[in-house]
């Protein structure tokens, strides 16, 4: 019995692997089917999330696929992933992009293709305001609590090899990890540490030291090998930069108005370091 | 299918390492302490029924991960501030983890004990206490063998359990293997590979966990020299 297992278990498993061999040009589909699906998060303010009011989902990411969807000439279709699932979805072909805080690594790229980046997020760190801590390397031996599932946290533990990296479920855990001085700071994007420091009690503010350690491009992710389609993508990003949409869309969801209030310090572009 | 670099399928073998010693220390703990809350909750007094059907009913009515967020998260803040932070210093991560997932277990594991402890007529009882054996002395020599016996099967099904549910102290970051898993796709985007290796990793630890239960079972089994013969 346990032997006929194993040896379905062997069979299927490898099967299972291959079964998303590539399909031929994925634009073309698209163009034919007349929508392009687009998988989101869809629970990461300010990119995708539900809007309280309309109950649509909006956000940065969800309108750079609008745009994208718009210069192909169709509509779009969203779909929600869990991070997890990004990659096997884009894999399978349930959805032909995804925008959803995709950062891109060397590695990563190995994987699937990025598109330009059409964000940066520059990762920072978060302590207590009244903390010792003036500059990131005062943090070096320290123990830094980041969110499990940011991209950075390899590189964090490169940059501060003697540095104890502690990764938790989610960045409210890290934050409370923090307050509770189980952590001397809390590593992420510096979105999320605004709206933190921007929450923190009033017994114990936050503060966050100003250097970036990283800066983590973000782009677009398509199927390994769907060039068509890629370079679509990019033309339709590189467009809404000349045309100033970028800025505008910046605005919208990051700047004066906003809880988050940044200016933009990068352009849409290619990804240093990438081959696109 | 892409593979993992060895460095990475290293990286994989330390979090083995971790999910296996949290699991061996959880259980010790857990299997302890189901011993003591048995015997207690055995006993005639009233409140110690009470107080071991109160420890039981939380523990297998919160759920896991609650219990585990609120020894990391809730429990220290009671202690004085020189411990606390020794013990942050310490790996408190693991620590809170393994003290939950005992606790947590231990609750379930009573359970099974104590329905082979019933299963055992009261009359070995009274047997006992004619040649002269003490309660204490009647559970530890007559009645808890026999006991744990019957309860073998069961509880080798928790300890798959067990050895699974440690994953949940990946919230607190424990980097035990379904972390350094998540860690490691989030790395490479290699969603397939590493997850196929991961299960295959927990495969060969719950297979050698069933395959020490059926060679326990067979070498208790009373029957085992006529079953021979």
């Amino acid at each position: 019995m346990l032997k006929k297992v194993l040896l379905y278990a062997a069979v299927a498993l490898p099967v299972a692997f291959s079964a998303f061999a590539a399909k031929a040009d994925r634009l073309d589909e698209i163009k034919a089917r007349g929508t392009l699906i687009c998988g989101t998060l869809g629970t990461s303010e300010p990119f995708s999330f539900q809007d309280r009011d309309s109950r649509q989902l909006v956000g940065y990411d969800v309108d750079i696929c609008k745009i994208v969807a718009d210069s192909i000439g169709v509509e779009v279709e969203y779909k929600l992933l869990a991070v997890a699932a990004r990659i096997p979805e884009l894999d399978s072909g349930r959805v032909d992009v995804v925008a959803a805080n995709l950062g891109w690594t060397p590695e990563r790229a190995g994987q699937i293709d990025f598109s330009h980046r059409y964000y940066v997020t520059p990762q920072k760190l978060l302590v207590l305001a009244n903390s010792d801590f003036e500059n990131a390397e005062d943090l070096a031996q320290s123990r830094i609590g980041a969110t499990k599932g940011s991209s950075s946290e390899a590189l964090l533990k490169e940059r501060f090899p003697e540095a104890r990296v502690i990764g938790y479920a989610d960045s409210p855990a890290t934050f409370l990890s923090l307050q509770q001085r189980k952590v001397d700071a809390q590593f992420a994007s510096e979105l999320v540490l605004v709206r933190l420091m921007n929450q923190s009690p009033e017994g114990s503010p936050t503060r966050i030291i100003e250097e970036s350690l990283f800066d983590e491009p973000w782009g677009l992710g398509v199927r390994k090998g769907e060039t068509a389609l890629l370079e679509a993508a990019n033309a339709a990003l590189d467009e809404t930069e000349t045309s100033g949409e970028a800025q505008q869309l910046f605005d919208k969801w990051f700047g004066a108005d906003t809880p988050y209030d940044l200016t933009r310090s990068f352009t849409i572009g290619p990804i240093e370091g990438a081959s696109n | 299918m892409d593979l993992l670099t060895a460095d990475q399928f290293q990286q994989l073998l330390w979090g083995m390492r971790t999910t296996i010693i949290l699991f061996a220390v959880s259980w010790v703990m857990a299997f302890a302490l189901a011993l003591v809350l048995v015997v207690v909750r055995a006993t005639e007094y009233r409140l110690c029924r009470w107080f071991v059907d109160g420890f039981v009913a939380y523990h297998r009515n919160v759920p896991l991960l609650v219990q585990v967020m609120f020894w990391y998260f809730g429990m220290p803040e009671l202690l004085p501030e020189n411990v606390r932070f020794w013990l942050y210093d310490h790996n408190a991560e693991f620590s809170f983890a393994a003290i939950a997932l005992a606790l947590g277990s231990s609750a379930y594991v009573a359970e099974d004990i104590r329905s082979g402890l019933r299963a055992i007529p009261n009359t070995q009882f009274e047997a006992a206490s004619s040649l002269g054996c003490s309660y204490l002395q009647s559970m530890r020599y007559i009645v808890v063998p026999q006991a744990l016996r019957i309860s073998l099967p069961p509880l080798v099904s928790r300890a798959l359990l067990l050895f699974k549910n440690t994953s949940i102290a990946m919230a607190i970051g424990v980097a035990e293997l379904t972390y350094r898993t998540r860690e490691i796709e989030n790395m490479t985007f290699k969603t397939f590979t590493v997850f196929g290796i991961a299960t295959v990793l927990y495969l060969i630890g719950t297979f050698t966990l069933m395959a020490f239960g059926s060679w326990l079972e067979n070498r208790t089994r009373l029957d085992r020299k006529a079953a021979a013969k």
